[in-house]
Order: structure tokens, then sequence, then C-alpha cells
């Protein structure tokens, strides 16, 4: 294969913008008829109240607190690898990150709507946020609620951050081969971007700052998100390893969903050259190790509440495996535990199929494990005469699917108008064109 | 200095732009062009190279890093105030034994409020010192091979006298083109060493 040049990376990664094909319109109306189906379940639940969804008491938190968790988890993978990676300097970050990125700025976006979804009257979803006003009522700071709220928003704001400034020199590289309306555009986005040295001094410093700003964020924030379960006293969630058992989990799936993203983006777009099976290698190893500590994680759960002689801890999680819910635990052991350990095989982590179908059950996998903790728990608490069984309805089950439309909507958009993969640090490293041989310029 | 130009031209300074293909030319010219003395030059590059950072800002830190501090600063504080001013505004009667003012339960909006304020004081300070939006940039700068696959060297203000010292310079150094500056054609090259405009 010969060697790439600067000007090939530029042509291959924009070669896909703007020109939506047959299949690429198909796919986004198709999400969006989902969308809109979906949405439509969501007016019906505004109409008629959160009746309409499965709760019974005493669970009240069941498909969308799941959902909200899992989306929340997606969008970890993505920070994971543009900003732990950028300053650990794995070389395999560079063609997979933008992606990533995005997807992590997508699915939080996704997240957020369940909290409104989840309160019912989301017109007042406001409230969770502190401003001054007329009743003089602040929010409690020190319930793991109010925490999440400044959790998630401060994650989404520095990587929106993140990922808006290292698009710009990208950007500057789309309005440099444009013309016409779209140069306009793509030269106020730019910023007047030009490559100076001045620039780039400032850029990389503050580049580095954001990785350095967002990497603690990647274990905070499901820290925090564990928090919500772990700060009360419901057995099954009143425990110290949820933090690392949690941020251990979203990176499983986040990788997980970047393979799902991104092997078709590649194979699609033609990006083979920079998104390689070597990018879904390394992805699938990041995934087999943290799905190794999710497996521990488990293991070390049912230890804790057998040793802790708790006969409530204990008997919600021998329901787990017993009782109503008992094909939600083996689904997801089977789906988190068992399927990844294909990839302990260096054949199977190379081979796109096996990739893809592992990556879609481990999505699966991760969905059922927070279903398994939410609802189990609440289902099976202190209370024998408070024992219920909680089922989805159809409103929750639509939407539950708008918010896959939701968040593949705005990742097809996003890979039409932006570049999929980072131009200048492909380009950063690569080995820069030279006129004469190292020895030769030495001297 | 040994080129006689016209008065007129000699008082009128203009932009000089040179092109290069290879990255080892257009180190050879930034440090010709340093070793000459001319040393208020503008580097343009497809990506990052740490080698034409060090080159121009000889190591140098960027003041980002201040902004980021303060940020860190000022959102740690504002929102622990934010939390503790407003528990006090609204005591509970009973908040189960614990301060109203409690410790733990603020760290961890403290330590997000700090993170969060910190990024956008880095935001700033980044903007300020690209000096971004970037709209007074020279036209030579705004070449769209520097963001393709050439490297340039740009210097804004270049007299006549030094015009041919620099031309030399960039030409002996590998440019694959050099435009721009009074005077250009009038004058014989100089020896390396002239004054920067």
């Amino acid at each position: 294969m010969k060697e790439l040049t600067y000007q090939d990376v530029n042509k291959d990664v924009l070669r896909p913008l703007f020109t939506p094909d047959y299949a690429y319109l198909g796919v986004l109306t198709l999400t969006l008829i989902v969308l809109g189906l979906g949405g439509l379940c969501w007016v019906y639940q505004l109409i008629y109240g959160l009746g309409v969804a499965g709760y019974h008491p005493p669970v009240y938190w069941g498909v969308y607190i799941t959902t909200f968790v899992f989306w929340v988890g997606i969008g970890h993978a993505g920070t994971l690898i543009s900003a732990v990676l950028f300053l650990t300097r794995s070389r395999w970050r560079t063609g997979v990150y933008r992606a990533a990125e995005a997807m992590t700025i997508f699915a939080v976006m996704t997240a957020a709507l369940f909290p409104a979804i989840h309160v019912g009257r989301a017109w007042y979803a406001y409230w969770l946020f502190p401003y001054p006003n007329q009743r003089q009522l602040w929010q409690n700071f020190k319930s793991p609620l109010m925490w999440d709220v400044f959790a998630v928003s401060t994650y989404f704001t520095v990587s929106t951050i993140f990922f808006a400034i290292g698009l710009i020199p990208d950007i500057a590289s789309v309005r440099d081969s444009t013309t016409g309306f779209t140069k306009k555009l793509y030269s106020a986005m730019a910023l007047g971007w030009r490559g100076t040295d001045r620039q780039w001094h400032h850029y990389m410093a503050a580049y580095g700052f954001f990785a350095a700003l967002a990497t603690p964020l990647v274990l905070s924030v499901h820290s925090v998100v564990s928090w919500d379960f772990a700060m009360a006293d419901t057995p099954g969630w009143h425990s110290t390893i949820f933090p690392p058992y949690f941020v251990a989990g979203a990176i499983f799936s986040g990788c997980a969903m970047v393979i799902t993203l991104m092997l078709p983006l590649s194979l699609l777009f033609k990006l083979e050259n920079y998104i390689h099976v070597w990018h879904f290698e390394h992805l699938a190893k990041l995934c087999v190790f943290t799905g190794g500590i999710l497996t521990y994680a488990y293991g070390t759960e049912y230890y804790i509440a057998w040793y802790s002689d708790n006969q409530y801890e204990w008997g919600t999680f021998m329901d787990r495996v017993h009782g109503s819910y008992w094909w939600v635990f083996y689904t997801m052991v089977f789906c988190n535990c068992t399927a990844p350990l294909v990839w302990w095989f260096k054949k199977m982590r190379t081979n796109y199929i096996s990739l893809f179908v592992v990556s879609l059950i481990i999505n699966v996998g991760m969905w059922f494990e927070r279903f398994n903790i939410i609802a189990s728990s609440l289902a099976h608490s202190f209370d024998p005469a408070g024992w219920v069984y909680y089922y989805p309805t159809w409103v929750e089950g639509g939407i539950l699917i708008m918010s896959f439309a939701w968040f593949f909507l705005w990742f097809l958009l996003f890979v039409k108008i932006m570049p999929s993969v980072a131009i200048a640090e492909v380009k950063e490293a690569m080995r820069p064109p030279l006129k004469f041989e190292p020895e030769h310029a030495a001297k | 200095m040994n080129v006689a130009v016209p008065l007129d031209t000699a008082a009128r300074v203009s932009p000089l732009k040179a092109v290069y293909a290879h990255m080892d030319c257009l180190m050879t010219g930034i440090a010709d062009l340093k070793k000459a003395g001319f040393t208020d030059i503008m580097v343009m590059t497809p990506m990052p190279r740490h080698e034409v950072e060090e080159a121009v800002y000889e190591g140098e830190p960027s003041p980002v890093r201040w902004f980021t501090l303060c940020g860190a600063i000022f959102g740690l504080t504002m929102v622990f105030s934010l939390m503790s001013l407003t528990s006090a505004n609204w005591p509970m009667i009973l908040p189960g034994g614990k301060p109203v003012v409690s410790i733990p339960p603020f760290i961890p909006i403290s330590f997000e409020g700090m993170v969060l304020w910190a990024s956008l004081f880095t935001l700033i300070g980044l903007l300020v010192n690209c000096r971004l939006p970037a709209t007074d940039l020279p036209e030579e700068a705004c070449d769209p091979r520097f963001s393709g696959d050439c490297f340039g060297i740009v210097l804004e203000r270049v007299g006549a006298h030094d015009a041919a010292a620099i031309r030399h310079i960039l030409e002996h150094s590998g440019a694959i083109e050099v435009s721009g500056g009074v005077g250009a054609g009038e004058s014989a090259p100089a020896a390396h060493g002239g004054h920067h405009a």
C-alpha cells in the first residue's frame, strides 16, 4: 500500500461530506420515522401523565432511569479515548477519537432527555437548576440527585467545548476545500483559523488542559451517577463498590458502542486507512479488561451480600437469581461476562463480524445490567408486602426506542457535516515530508 | 545593508510569503531567518509540530495556564459559596444531625464547579491568546495550501532594504514559492544579517 500524503488525508476524510447517497437518505428517513413514533409516545405520556408508564408502588424508577444511566455510560468512552488516551499519548486514539467524542455528546444529549421524561411534567425540569426565585427555595445540595445534575451538565459542557475546540483546525480544512455558501458557513465556524504558530502554540496548551480537566470527569460522572443509588439504603444499592463498578461498566459499554458505530462508518465511508482493524482490536481489548472488572464486581456484590449476613441484602441478591427477574440477570451475565470472552482470541478481535455482533450484545447486556440494579432492587425491598413485578408498558418501550433514534439522528447528521476523522491529528501522527533524509539534513 | 533602492520604495513595507512542501526545508528557513535577525515571523502548518513551536517560542509557556488556574479557583469558590449561603438561608430544622453547611456532601458539586469554570476560563484563554476569531491576519497567511499539504512562513512587514535578503534566505532554504515584498525584482540578493523591518 502506498504511503499516505497530507493531501490524501484531506481528500479521504472530506469525501463523505455533503453528498448523501440513497442508502444514507434511507437510514435517515427511517430514523426520523422511529423518532416521530417514539415522540408520539412521549406526547401521549405528557397528556395522560406518568400513569401510562408501568410504575407500580414502590417501583417508581424503571425504564427511564435505566435508560438515563445507560446513555450516560455510553457517553464515557468518547472522553476516555479523547482525553485520557491523549494524556497517555496512545497513538491508536488518532483515528477514532473524533467520532467517539461526537458519540459522547450525542449520548449525553440523549441521557439528558430522561430526567425530563421521568419527572412527568417536563416543562418544570428547569427546577433542577439553582436560580433565584420568588419562593426563595433552593435545591438540596446534599442530595446525590443534585450532584448528578451538576455532574452531567458539567460533563456535557466540558465535552462539548473539548469537541468543538478539536474541530476548529479541521473545519478550516473543510473551508479551504469548499466554495460558495458552504465556504462562508465553514469560514464562520473556523473562527479565522489559519494554523499559525501563535494559534497552534496556545491551542495545544489549552487542548492539554481540556484533556486534563476532562479526565477526572470520566471517573467522577459515573461515580456520581452510582451514588444516586449507593447513597440510598435500599438493598442491592447500598454498596461502596458502586463507583468503580459503574465507571468500569460505563467504559465497557461506551467502547462497545464505539465499535458498533465506527465499524459501519469506516466501511461505508471507505475510511479503512484511518480507522482500521488495529483500532478495533484495541477497543476490544479495553472491553475485555473492563468486562473483567465488571464480572469481578458482580461476584464481589454477591460475596459482600453473603458475608454481611444481612437478610435483606442477601434476599434481594438471591431474588435477582431465582426471582421474577431471573431472565434479566442471566441476560446480563451472558452479555457482559460470557460473550466478551471470545475477544480473548486475536482472531475474534480482528474479525469484523465478531466485533460487530459482540459489541451489540454488550450494549444489550449493559442496558439489562442497569435494569437489573434499579428495578429488581425496588421490586424486592425490605417489606414483603411491597414486593411487586414491574414491567414496562408500550409507552416506555416506545420512548426507549425513540432515544436510540434521537442518538442515531445526531450521529448521522454529524458524519455528513463534520470530518469524522481528526485531519490535523492524523497528519501529526504521520511522518512529515522531508526533502533530505535525516542523516543528510543533520549535516 | 548593501542594497540600493529608491527612497519612495525604501519607506514602504509589505508582507512576504514563502511556501514549503517539506518540513526540513521549513525548519531551515526558520533557523536561517532567526540567525539573520528576522524574528518577527509567522509560521503556518496544517498540524501542530513541536519542532516549529520550539523554534519559534523556544520553550516559552502559553499563558493559557493562568486562565485555567483562575477559573478553577473562581469555580470552586463560587459554587461552594452558592451551596453554603443558600443552605444557611434555608436552614432545615433537623438535617439528620448534620451541620447546615456540611463539607463532605458539598465536595462533589464543588469539584464539578471547579472543573466547569476552569474549562470555561481555558476557553476564554484560548480565544484571547490565539486572537480568535482571527480577522486581522494578512492575506498571505490565508493560503488554502496551509490547511492541506504545505507549510508557510509569512513576514508581515518587510521593508525594501530587507526584502532581498529575506527572499534569498527563503529561496535557499528550499521554499517552493516566495512571493511579496516591496521592491521584489529591483534588488540583488543580500547577504544574511539584515535588520528586521
